[in-house]
């Protein structure tokens, strides 16, 4: 008999005082008052020092919303595949990449014709068509090479070869198209700036964002109205339910895989005449930012997506000049990246679920 | 359940050897090698690789590739069905239709790159593909013009295919032999420097002539002719005894009586100490650097193989601690920093360690009960931000900014030893020597690690978290302790690389370290030392030594990563846990049907509780 | 004398009421019984006592002290153990080493102790496996030595659950709660754990708490039975009370009609095959 099952150590003792105090919610509650302190301290003394004029604001912003905008067309691609995979396609962003890049080869021919000044509608139309022809192809093959051997692995699996997968592809164009910036051409039409209730803003700016509102919604109606946004609903809720109800389940994740490509794809000719510039590793920190905004959106809610880009955008373009010019740090666009991962990493801390979504993050 | 269902129905239909299913596997067979060797063609490996002489005089890389590939093509397009357990045996397929199938896939193959050669030349694809260059074409026409090229193109390939699945048709053995000896020749050749090298410096130490000049095998950094065949018929040989009687040395083992096989095994032990002992003296300076930079490695895929492979946290910002312990070291040991009266490197080691570590609970504290994806991503931005504050303006005065710090001291043992040098470390073969100690001292806290009361936690944990929780484990104190461990022992990295280059940049602390590290545990095995160690020499040394990978060594790891998650997700050299972990589902539905005979294919749904409950 | 207390514990998932105000008291070496149809709360009761969801009102009390909203690894170092209602073992790790991970709590050796291994972590770990051997020795030959290495993914349905209770058995725990430990077994094997239960009591001193379906077992073992439905305590008592209360016979067979006999019988005769 194994005697003394019971130890006899005081049921007291065991629990110790230390289990009631909420170590956690108080270092998470003193560091918070900290970033917000810091915050204001920061924005403070840049607006007393007044570096910026309005105008200098102004254009911050709105350069924040464009470019919020394509983080929210790519942030969609990546919260579709992880309401139905539970996966991040960490390969997202060179799904992006892939389209933009090789979207330049027709840009450049159509632009030494003389075709992208002259007929620059039909022009930009083609070349979105393009991107978004190459940029659904790679998703597919993604899925169907990479991700769908591993369906049922842990979820470790899948995730490294999303990196790998990323790896090869930023390589792989690399060694297809040579590491050079190409500079991407701009049709006469799109230079300069329109007037838009005032405010005058870069046209790519306003084409990127238009676009991106238009697909946006174009988006949700299909998620929220159709047949096939209901399919990808229901497998994202149980995949074998929805198998036992006749979905073709196979088919719905290639048909997510491809609707999440072709924003990426129409994201990327709308970056690329906003950055005026692509290269085979475009893709890399918009991947990670698109997916923070999708975090910060709350992951698996598509309006959340949207959301979230746009509030990273335009607190990516802010920030840095807002808090960092007191402390003097010159260079603004390693300061953008750095923003992007402390917004990630403080929404992961504080509420995963995201802005839409709920406050208690699953135990799962 | 039902997708898992699918998927095997799949599989079996792939091993069927009727004609026409061996003929619609040639053609995807010839399809995707056809594909693959138009990749490696557009992508630019070819053409580089080319530059590199296999054999001398005969055959350089770019060719052999292309050759490989083929060959790849042939043989798997012939491959005889794959039996799974409780599977009746397939017939064997007919010899003529597997050349057939051969012969098939190797013509669609080489069409495939004819029509790439055929392209090129009629269009500048050069404007687009800046691979395609006048030397790739060259390559493919065989140095023909076009049209003779891509006739030889198809013609060549389909030959290739051809011998490549005649291989099936050979008695186990001597295809043992033949893959034996191929890749023996192939190894040999590019591993050319290093073991000419290895060759040399053991032939100038032991006095033999014939080793010390290797002229007869190694023409430059090709295999003579000569040598080649040599290579080919002795590994064969061998390789075919091994087949045909059994190991030599498992039956020598066998020979030895039960008491004195442990002494056996003392003496093979400590002939490899010995071996690693002399290494850096028959290699020379740059082997010895290389095999320093491995050392480095091999500590920082220990430390990240704590966090990763034992407690099964996906860290993808590893590249932190390694910048923090380098960083550390650089301020704490070099006269340029700002510190006044710097540290020796010995005094600074144990402060260098404490500073990770802490940091290491730092940043895992808040984010360690995120779920696995979440963390790896929320780690590879702690990864970033460090790299983004080391060389930001800000900390400039501490970290150097982009300039780095420079001057960093080498390690100084204070006496001067035999065999190994000093007082002060600062050539590579010393260097390698304390490395590899500290490299025996991390492999020897992680297999206790491992087994021990902590280890068995971290299992658990692995397994399943609630239930470990609810069996009195802390999760987040047993999680904080892999973290920290690994923080710990990916300063010794840091460290060690500060000295051995004698500076930080912040350019060395990028993400690629990150994914490197990773890359090699996973190659290696997660979890497992004797892999962490494999993958190191694998993917550290061998871009080292074959200059022309360098261009492609990202290209080559992600590809690495994603087809070892695919094929075998266990790694290359894994523990049986490990290996029974990653194939649950396959090994549960084995013993389902040994339980339930043959299912119909159609979705079981088990009654909760009946039977197998997961 | 009281060793578990239930005060007023409810647990609502939004709208859900999984638990619903429920009182309960576990006097030391009770065998208490939890039954309801599914859905009724049981299993959630439990994972509000150890830990596992915190209440959404209600205070879980322990040998005198408050573990209310406690993280389960407190709730087990404090002395209780708990087995789940789908069998959830170490299924990669051997028999014994399943059983090891159970005296975590019990033991101390940290990282110094692993990677020194000094004699207090040596005679610790001795002291592991030898408890270890023990918890698997008290089911008699179910587990021989020679199974001790096996893994536990290779054991029957009914060595899983065994496994599983020895597992829980090694936290040394005071309190038992048992989920649904006869689900899936055959009569045979259900006699075996009703006899098992009984040892834990008298043998080991355990005070035990038992969620279960198959009335053999509740009537064989309880000292009390509560019954459960939609979340709430709709009847206590010893086996015959509560198996003969309307509600309770209501909870499993629908609103009454006018054969009361009959259907006391088909109650009993119910539940008979429904935990089979």
């Amino acid at each position: 008999m194994p005697g003394g099952l019971v130890a006899t150590e005081a049921t007291g003792r065991r629990i110790g005082i230390a289990a009631r105090l909420p170590i956690r919610k108080i270092i998470l509650w003193v560091l918070s008052i900290l970033i917000i302190v810091g915050v204001i301290l920061g924005s403070r003394a840049t607006l007393q020092e007044g570096a910026y004029s309005a105008a200098n604001w102004r254009d911050f912003v709105i350069l924040g919303v464009a470019q919020g905008s394509l983080y929210a067309l790519i942030a969609m691609g990546y919260t579709l595949v992880y309401g139905i995979l539970f996966m991040i396609n960490f390969a997202h962003g060179e799904v992006f990449m892939a389209g933009a890049f090789t979207s330049f080869f027709l840009a450049r021919p159509l632009a030494e014709s003389g075709f992208l000044n002259s007929n620059p509608v039909i022009a930009i139309g083609v070349l979105i068509l393009f991107s978004i022809l190459i940029s659904v192809v790679t998703a597919v093959l993604l899925e169907r090479i990479a991700y769908r051997p591993l369906r049922g692995a842990p979820r470790l699996v899948p995730l490294i070869t999303a990196i790998g997968a990323s790896l090869f592809l930023q390589n792989t164009f690399r060694g297809f198209f040579g590491a050079r910036v190409r500079g991407y051409p701009i049709p006469e039409a799109l230079r300069g700036r329109w007037d838009i209730f005032g405010l005058p803003i870069l046209r790519t700016q306003f084409l990127a964002i238009v676009g991106a509102a238009l697909l946006v919604v174009a988006l949700y109606y299909l998620i929220t109205r159709t047949r096939t946004g209901r399919s990808m609903r229901a497998v994202g809720e149980d995949k074998e339910i929805a198998a036992l109800m006749g979905i073709n389940v196979d088919r719905v994740i290639v048909t997510t895989f491809v609707i999440g490509g072709g924003l990426a794809g129409a994201a990327g000719v709308l970056w690329a005449l906003v950055a005026q510039q692509v290269n085979f590793f475009m893709g890399f920190f918009p991947g990670i930012k698109a997916f923070t905004a999708a975090v910060l959106g709350g992951i698996g809610n598509v309006v959340g997506a949207a959301v979230g880009g746009l509030i990273l955008g335009v607190l990516e373009s802010v920030a840095p000049f807002l808090l960092l010019e007191g402390a003097g740090v010159p260079s603004v666009n390693q300061i953008k990246d750095a923003v992007a991962f402390t917004v990630l990493v403080l929404v992961l801390i504080f509420r995963p679920g995201g802005i839409l979504g709920s406050a208690e993050e699953e135990k799962a | 359940m039902a997708v898992a269902t699918a998927t095997r129905r799949a599989r079996i239909e792939e091993f069927d050897t009727t004609p026409e299913s061996m003929m619609r596997r040639a053609i995807k067979a010839g399809l995707i090698g056809g594909g693959a060797a138009v990749y490696l063609c557009l992508v630019g490996i070819v053409p580089r690789f080319d530059e590199r002489e296999v054999i001398s005089g005969l055959l350089n890389l770019g060719r052999t590739i292309l050759i490989l590939t083929v060959l790849a093509t042939g043989y798997l397009a012939a491959r005889p069905a794959k039996v799974l357990p409780g599977q009746p045996e397939p017939p064997a397929p007919k010899a003529g239709v597997g050349l057939t199938a051969g012969l098939v896939s190797g013509a669609i193959a080489g069409f495939l790159t004819a029509v790439l050669l055929l392209l090129g030349d009629a269009i500048p694809m050069r404007n687009v593909f800046v691979a395609v260059t006048d030397r790739l074409l060259d390559i493919l026409a065989f140095g023909q013009n076009v049209w003779l090229g891509a006739l030889l193109q198809i013609l060549f390939a389909a030959g290739l295919a051809l011998v490549a699945s005649g291989v099936h048709l050979l008695r186990p053995a001597l295809r043992s032999a033949f893959l034996t000896g191929l890749v023996t020749v192939l190894m040999a050749s590019l591993f050319s420097t290093i073991i000419d090298q290895i060759l040399t410096g053991t032939g100038e130490y032991v006095r033999l002539q014939f080793l010390d000049d290797t002229g007869w095998l190694y023409d430059g950094d090709a295999l003579t002719v000569f040598g080649t065949i040599l290579l080919f018929v002795v590994a064969g040989a061998l390789a075919y005894s091994r087949a045909t009687r059994g190991s030599l040395i498992k039956r020598r083992m066998e020979a030895v009586p039960e008491a004195q096989r442990t002494t056996v095994k003392l003496i093979a032990f400590a002939l490899i100490a010995a071996f690693l002992l002399v290494l850096p003296h028959i290699a020379g300076r740059f082997i010895s650097d290389v095999l320093g930079t491995i050392g480095i490695y091999i500590l920082l895929g220990l430390g990240l193989n704590i966090v990763v492979g034992f407690a099964g946290l996906l860290d993808l910002g590893y590249v932190a601690f390694f910048a923090i312990g380098a960083y550390a070291t650089a301020m704490l040991t070099s006269p340029s920093a700002f510190t006044e009266g710097p540290l020796t490197f010995w005094a600074a080691l144990p402060v260098v360690v404490v500073i990770t570590t802490f940091c290491g609970i730092l940043i895992g504290a808040p984010v360690l009960r995120l779920r696995g994806d979440y963390l790896a991503i929320v780690t590879l931005g702690f990864g970033e931000i460090v790299r983004v504050l080391v060389i930001s303006e800000w900390l400039r005065p501490w970290t150097g900014g982009a300039q780095g710090i420079l001057s960093i001291p080498d390690p100084n043992i204070g006496i001067s030893l035999p065999l190994i040098g000093g007082p002060e470390l600062d050539t590579p073969q010393e260097l390698y020597y304390v490395i590899l100690a500290f490299c025996v001292l991390a492999v020897f806290v992680s297999y206790r690690l491992q087994d021990s009361r902590l280890g068995r936690a971290w299992v658990a944990l692995r397994e399943d978290e609630q239930v470990a929780e609810a069996m009195g484990i802390s999760i987040i104190k047993t999680k904080l302790m892999a973290f920290a461990l690994g923080a710990a022992v990916g300063s010794f990295g840091g460290m060690f690389f500060a000295a051995k280059i004698g500076s930080v940049f912040p350019n060395s602390m990028v993400l690629l370290v990150s994914i490197l590290v990773l890359a090699l545990i996973v190659l290696g095995g997660m979890g497992s030392i004797p892999g962490v160690i494999v993958g190191a020499i694998v993917l550290v040394g061998l871009p080292e030594i074959l200059r022309e990978f360098v261009e492609y060594r990202l290209l080559v790891y992600g590809a690495v990563l994603v087809a070892i998650m695919i094929l075998r997700p266990e790694g290359l050299f894994p523990s049986a846990r490990r290996r029974r972990e990653l194939h649950e589902e396959e090994i549960e539905e084995a013993q389902f049907e040994a339980r339930h005979g043959e299912t119909t294919g159609a979705p079981v749904v088990t009654a909760g509780g009946s039977e197998d409950v997961r | 004398m009281s060793l578990l207390q239930l005060s007023g514990v409810s647990k609502y998932f939004g709208g859900v009421k999984a638990v619903d105000v429920v009182d309960l008291v576990v006097n030391q070496g009770e065998i208490v019984s939890v039954i309801g149809p599914n859905g009724a709360g049981k299993t959630t009761l439990f994972n509000v006592v150890t830990g596992f969801n915190d209440p959404t009102s209600g205070k879980v009390t322990f040998d005198g002290f408050d573990i209310t909203g406690l993280q389960p690894n407190q709730v087990t170092r404090a002395g209780i153990a708990r087995t789940f209602q789908a069998v959830r073992l170490f299924k990669n790790m051997s028999v014994i080493e399943n059983v090891m991970v159970g005296q975590h709590s019990r033991t101390r050796a940290g990282v110094f102790g692993a990677i020194v291994r000094p004699p207090g972590t040596r005679s610790e770990e001795k002291k592991i496996t030898k408890r270890a051997r023990e918890m698997l020795a008290f089911f008699g030959d179910q587990f021989p030595p020679r199974f001790h290495d096996e893994l536990a993914a290779g054991l029957s349905y009914a060595d899983r659950r065994r496994l599983e209770i020895a597992r829980a058995m090694a936290t040394e725990p005071k309190l038992l709660l048992l989920d649904e430990p006869a689900a899936g077994m055959n009569p045979r094997e259900t006699e075996g754990l009703t006899a098992l239960i009984a040892r834990l009591r008298d043998e080991l001193g355990l005070t035990v708490v038992v969620v279960e379906h198959d009335m053999r077992v509740v009537k064989g073992v309880s000292d009390r039975v509560a019954a459960l439905d939609y979340g709430k305590k709709i009847a206590e008592g010893n086996y015959e009370e509560v198996s003969g209360n309307e509600q309770v016979i209501e909870a499993y067979l629908g609103k009454k009609h006018e054969d009361t006999r009959g259907r006391e019988q088909a109650v009993a005769g119910q539940t008979e095959t429904e935990g089979r």
